[in-house]
């Protein structure tokens, strides 16, 4: 080093520099983000529905519909065409990061369909689309949980 | 003399002109120059169906597949029931196979073939919206580079796989892969024809008439009583007699529903729960949405499997059926 640095003084300086510069660097530990669990618990109705894109929202009055989700279980309240006819209780495929919902109404098969749970204009929603009768005829319910 | 010549050479280069935009806007593009299909045919039977095609092209574009939409009622299930082969004096013979859903259509604004056939195109005139669009590719490509394409696209499809006797126009649509359904100053990348209507005959289900104005329909056609099916009365189709309901302020539904387990269940009334609503107002054009299922009030077990009906008017006494008969209309619940 001390013939490096009798060399050049300049070559000396930056590599102490450099020398510095990396010994004062500090590992900062990045803790991940913990994604909330997505809690759907609560009564919700129905606020946009439609039809094979066709918007049912204005020709079906959808207005004393309500499923209640609360500890694992659904409640439908003056029901209409669902997923499910029956009470039951349902699960999402992941907690923090669902993209499906299953429903298991008495001792039926649980069915599992499409979920989107977003915030719209700082308000949640639940939208979960789904064919009650034929497979071809698609349907979309927009939920909002009730005050 | 030299005034003359001046005068005849400016008309000379006007004709030249528009010689030069005549060839310009013939030059290219994919045309249909004819379809031969029969106007009849039985339900299972395969119908042979030719198109005729013409493509001019310019520049040295592509090397671009030919593309081919046809236009059939859903319960064909064409997809599985075609196969389209192509005969060219200058592309050669080869198949035309199913472009992938997954495949966007080129100028299509993100959709697919299908779609984009749709949206550009509709349903070929057709008055229910159970028809689609099919989209086959060629195997082999050609390219833009002033020559000319004819040929044939050989159509062989079985008809009526749902088993229905049917009235529909079909539709027939081609276009290049490298252009989509656009134009420029080169000429129109796409042709479109449709038939007349062709009818089905000979099959055990309804009767599905996509040609003609009908008194009610039903939207979705295909549904079971879990969905929810808007039913319309159009008060402006002509029939042979005019409805006893022209100039009705309301009109009511008056229905019977078979369920599985061999009951009927009659909702025949002239209230809030059977009217049906103008819409929009004036059209004489009248709807009602609901729920099998709650509208007749059927248990968990029981299945509508079909349902009678008639428009009545506010009084019940006026009874309007199938083409203004006294027989009901029918709908059958199903899928397929």
């Amino acid at each position: 080093m001390r013939h490096f640095c009798n060399r050049s003084w300049g070559n000396c300086a930056m590599v102490l520099a450099i020398i510095i510069g990396f010994s004062s660097c500090k590992i900062e530990k990045l803790a991940p983000a913990q994604e909330a669990v997505k809690d759907i618990s609560g009564n919700w109705r129905i606020i946009r529905a439609t039809r094979n894109g066709a918007d049912l929202t204005t020709i079906v009055d959808f207005s004393q519909f309500r499923i209640n989700f609360k500890d694992g279980k659904y409640t439908l309240v003056n029901k209409v065409p669902f997923l499910v006819n029956d009470d039951g209780t349902y699960a999402l495929d992941d907690p923090k990061y669902p993209f499906k919902i299953s429903f298991k109404a008495g001792g039926a098969t649980p069915v599992a369909t499409a979920f989107n749970f977003p915030i719209v204009n700082g308000v949640r929603q639940l939208t979960i689309t789904f064919s009650p009768g034929c497979a071809n005829n698609s349907y979309v319910y927009v939920f909002q949980k009730t005050q | 003399m030299k005034l003359y010549l001046h005068i005849k050479g400016k008309r000379l280069w006007q004709l030249c002109a528009l010689v030069v935009l005549g060839i310009a806007l013939a030059c290219c593009g994919e045309i249909i120059t004819g379809v031969d299909q029969p106007d009849t045919a039985a339900v299972g039977s395969t119908v042979t169906i030719t198109v005729h095609i013409d493509i001019p092209t310019a520049g040295n574009g592509g090397p671009d597949n030919l593309i081919f939409g046809f236009l059939v009622p859903k319960g064909w299930k064409a997809a599985q029931n075609t196969t389209i082969t192509y005969t060219s004096p200058t592309l050669g013979d080869g198949n035309m196979t199913l472009v992938p859903g997954t495949t966007l259509a080129k100028n299509g604004g993100g959709l697919n073939w299908p779609d984009d056939m749709k949206k550009t195109f509709g349903i070929g005139g057709n008055l229910i919206d159970d028809m689609e669009w099919v989209a086959y590719q060629s195997d082999k490509a050609f390219t833009h580079n002033g020559s000319e394409i004819t040929g044939d696209l050989i159509i062989k499809i079985k008809v009526g796989a749902d088993n229905n006797n049917t009235l529909a126009k079909l539709g027939y649509v081609i276009t290049d892969s490298g252009n989509g359904f656009t134009s420029d100053a080169n000429g129109t990348y796409y042709s479109e024809k449709v038939s007349s209507c062709f009818q089905l005959t000979g099959g055990t289900g309804d009767l599905v008439d996509f040609c003609n104005p009908q008194l009610t329909t039903i939207n979705p056609p295909k549904s079971l009583d879990n969905d929810y099916i808007t039913l319309t009365f159009d008060g402006t189709v002509v029939t042979p007699t005019p409805t006893g309901l022209a100039g009705a302020s309301a009109v009511y539904l008056c229905a019977t529903a078979y369920t599985s387990d061999g009951q009927t269940i009659v909702v025949c009334e002239q209230t809030d729960k059977t009217k049906m609503v103008q819409i929009p107002d004036g059209s004489k054009k009248y709807q009602i949405t609901f729920w099998p299922k709650a509208f007749f009030g059927t248990t968990g077990t029981q299945t509508i499997i079909k349902m009678d009906y008639f428009i009545t008017d506010q009084t019940g006494a006026v009874k309007v059926g199938y083409g203004n008969t006294a027989s009901p209309f029918e709908y059958n619940f199903k899928c397929s």
